[in-house]
């Protein structure tokens, strides 16, 4: 089974055998264990362990991983289902950057944005105050703003969107 | 240790030696599972005191005794000093012990426990007062003779009164409005040329800013560490510094990780550090555990900043080189007892304490909330760990983010940072996100393991710290690992998912096994 895996904004072609995996041309020996009782997987991977978490993030597929002391976020789907999920994709048009979502319960403090307005990949966008502590939250890529959900003194979820973007251009 | 009686301290009640038998902690987290392990050690009770939120807490669960104090919001349990003190009263506590943060630094707090008849585990409540405020603090250093920062306290009038006070401290200056906040109305001036035109553009800031162009002036330290010293006085006049802790590794004034020693503090320093240390806390009439923070320039010239009056959440380092137990000796303090140090230790070996907290570093250190769903914590030589969470602890948005504090001790400093990095690895935390792999990335950095740091050093190096990236191959590894749970997790028949049924078989074994099928097989057909 062949897996396209895209990690930290890189795509690794990964091919799955009864008890080994081979990549860019090279076969090892790979399997998956649990260890019982806890949420860590034993990964080996031509001999060497890996201790590993993974947490779905999202959609099938997606996960966060935590391995060999790095985080990454990752999604691995099989040749079929990536290529059913790329065509309804472009069926949609380009999707914009991804909204700005609380990131936890709190309460809006400032909006910095309003419809229309430009913004850069990392530019703050909403102040948030949680724990006692503002935290500013940015936009995940450059972009336009398209709705503005946010307003600066109402208490929000977690999860719930602030502000909607679409793609420059 | 060359003790002195106290003569030109404040009029400070005398405290009275009594026993304590059981102590209430007014407080929650890993401070507070730290003093009950304290009180255990010395066989004296303890009783926690616990919210809503916090009902099946380690602390809870490990005290003697545990009542629910209130709500949540720490404004209705754990800031209500009244309530608390009643609590002490009413389960027959002699003392209460209350940690860092919350009430641990109110003078009103002390000064109330104390008027019920009861304990304080800290300072006399004169002595918060005295270091309460920073320009209090500043006026009884300089009495004491503990350098500050060199300023003025009167608005400087025209440009050759400032030029005349810069030549006399040195430059670079720093011109500094009296309202001021937030960067505005500050100039740094490096030579004499400058000064004019920068007090005249400071005063126009500052007058467009905050309606007032009163400008100050001290001297500009460049690059300092924040190095503090850790204090210990007992009630008989005895007081001495247990050495210093270097704390440069901050982000947005939050420390994030200490150690103890510093790399640039000499014996000869340490001991004159120490002394200023003595000195201030002797003038504020100091009893208990206290640090005065400093910044260390890099001339090696120090400066007083403030003393915190209550035990720090960067205590054990202290503990590690130094080999003696702090908050033990803080209720030894309390109930009578004389420091029994005949001379000043020296460090020996090297600490250090890294802050697990539920932040997310990738995420602008946003904190991160939700259930604990696996803990490993990280063991073996040289590793300590002082939590305040367990399996099925809920991190949410009531408290503060510190879940942990991660101590490693080691013969060296390079040996520590070596442990640390294996002791990291080691520890798993799972529902929350964590500045774990934060750490990491420091431990790494080639200034940091040179001990190159000062207090803007963090603030300088996060972005590429952040923007670091694992080697190609543990990329690779990774994607392999995706595939391999995606696959599991489609349930498909076919691959690495035979293998898993057997959670030890190696790669081998299972192909093994495929073999020895396929003889049974043959064997059935050739029968």
């Amino acid at each position: 089974m062949k897996y396209l895996v895209d990690v930290n904004g890189e795509r690794v072609e990964v091919t799955l055998d009864a008890d080994g995996v081979t990549v860019d041309g090279t076969r090892e020996l790979a399997h998956l264990a649990d260890v019982e009782g806890t949420p860590v997987r034993l990964v080996t991977i031509g001999g060497v362990q890996h201790r590993v978490i993974a947490r779905r993030s999202g959609a099938r597929g997606s996960y966060a991983l935590w391995m060999d002391g790095w985080r990454f976020d990752v999604e691995a789907l099989d040749e079929r289902t990536r290529a059913i999920r790329e065509l309804s994709e472009s069926k949609q048009g380009p999707a914009g950057p991804a909204p700005v979502v609380a990131p936890m319960p709190g309460l809006i403090v400032r909006v910095n944005v309003a419809v229309g307005d430009r913004v850069e990949a990392g530019q703050g966008v909403v102040v948030m105050e949680a724990m006692k502590m503002e935290n500013e939250l940015r936009a995940p890529a450059a972009g336009t703003v398209r709705v503005v959900i946010a307003v600066a003194g109402v208490a929000v979820e977690k999860g719930t969107r602030l502000v909607e973007f679409e793609l420059e251009g | 240790m060359k003790t002195r009686r106290r003569s030109d301290s404040p009029s400070v009640p005398t405290p009275v030696a009594r026993p304590i038998r059981k102590v209430l902690i007014a407080n929650r987290g890993e401070i507070a599972m730290r003093v009950v392990r304290a009180c255990q050690e010395l066989g004296i009770r303890s009783v926690a005191v616990y919210s809503d939120a916090d009902a099946h807490a380690p602390h809870v669960r490990e005290a003697d005794e545990a009542v629910l104090i209130g709500p949540a919001p720490a404004s209705e349990s754990y800031l209500n000093g009244e309530h608390l003190i009643a609590v002490a009263k009413a389960v027959g506590a002699d003392a209460i012990h209350p940690g860092y943060g919350f009430l641990s630094e109110r003078e009103w707090f002390a000064r109330a426990v104390r008027d019920a008849g009861l304990i304080w585990i800290g300072p006399p409540a004169e002595a918060i007062a005295a270091m309460g405020s920073k320009t209090a603090a500043r006026t009884l250093a300089i009495a004491a003779g503990t350098p500050v920062v060199p300023g003025t306290t009167e608005a400087l009038r025209d440009a050759a009164e400032a030029a005349g006070i810069a030549a006399r401290f040195g430059y670079p200056v720093l011109l500094k409005a009296a309202a001021g906040g937030g960067g505005k109305g500050m100039r740094v001036v490096r030579e004499p040329g400058e000064i004019a035109a920068a007090l005249a553009s400071a005063q126009r800031e500052a007058k467009n800013a905050f309606g007032d162009d009163a400008v100050y002036v001290e001297k500009y330290i460049e690059g300092p560490r924040h190095v503090e010293i850790q204090v210990l006085a007992d009630m008989h006049g005895n007081c001495v510094a247990l050495g210093e802790r270097e704390c440069s590794v901050q982000r947005r004034h939050q420390k994030m990780i200490e150690e103890a020693p510093s790399v640039a503090v000499s014996p000869e320093l340490r001991k004159r550090m120490g002394d200023a240390a003595v000195a201030a806390a002797r003038a504020a009439g100091y009893v208990n555990a206290g640090t005065c923070e400093f910044l260390l320039a890099k001339t090696g010239e120090f400066y007083f900043l403030e003393m915190n009056t209550r035990i720090q959440v960067e205590h054990p380092v202290t503990e590690l080189v130094m080999g003696i137990d702090l908050v033990q000796w803080q209720l030894r303090i309390a109930a009578g007892e004389a420091l029994d140090l005949t001379e000043v230790p020296q460090p020996s070996g090297w600490a250090i304490e890294c802050r697990i907290t539920s932040e997310d570093p990738a995420n602008g250190f946003l904190p991160s909330t939700g259930r604990i769903n696996y803990l490993h914590i990280p063991s073996g030589p040289g590793v300590r760990w002082d939590g305040g969470i367990v399996v099925g602890s809920v991190v949410g948005l009531s408290y503060d983010p510190m879940l942990a504090k991660l101590i490693v001790s080691a013969p060296t400093r390079d040996a520590a940072i070596a442990r640390m990095q294996r002791a990291l690895r080691e520890l798993v935390i799972d529902g929350v996100e964590t500045s774990r792999e934060f750490h990491l990335r420091v431990l790494a950095d080639e200034e940091f393991q040179r001990g190159a740091i000062d207090i803007q050093w963090l603030e300088s190096r996060l972005p590429s710290l952040l923007a670091s990236a694992p080697s190609a191959e543990t990329v690779r590894a990774a994607a392999i690992a995706a595939a391999l749970i995606a696959d599991r997790e489609r349930g498909s028949a076919a691959g690495a998912a035979t293998a898993a049924s057997h959670p030890r078989n190696t790669g081998a074994d299972a192909a093994a096994t495929e073999w020895a099928r396929a003889g049974r097989l043959d064997a059935l057909r050739n029968a």
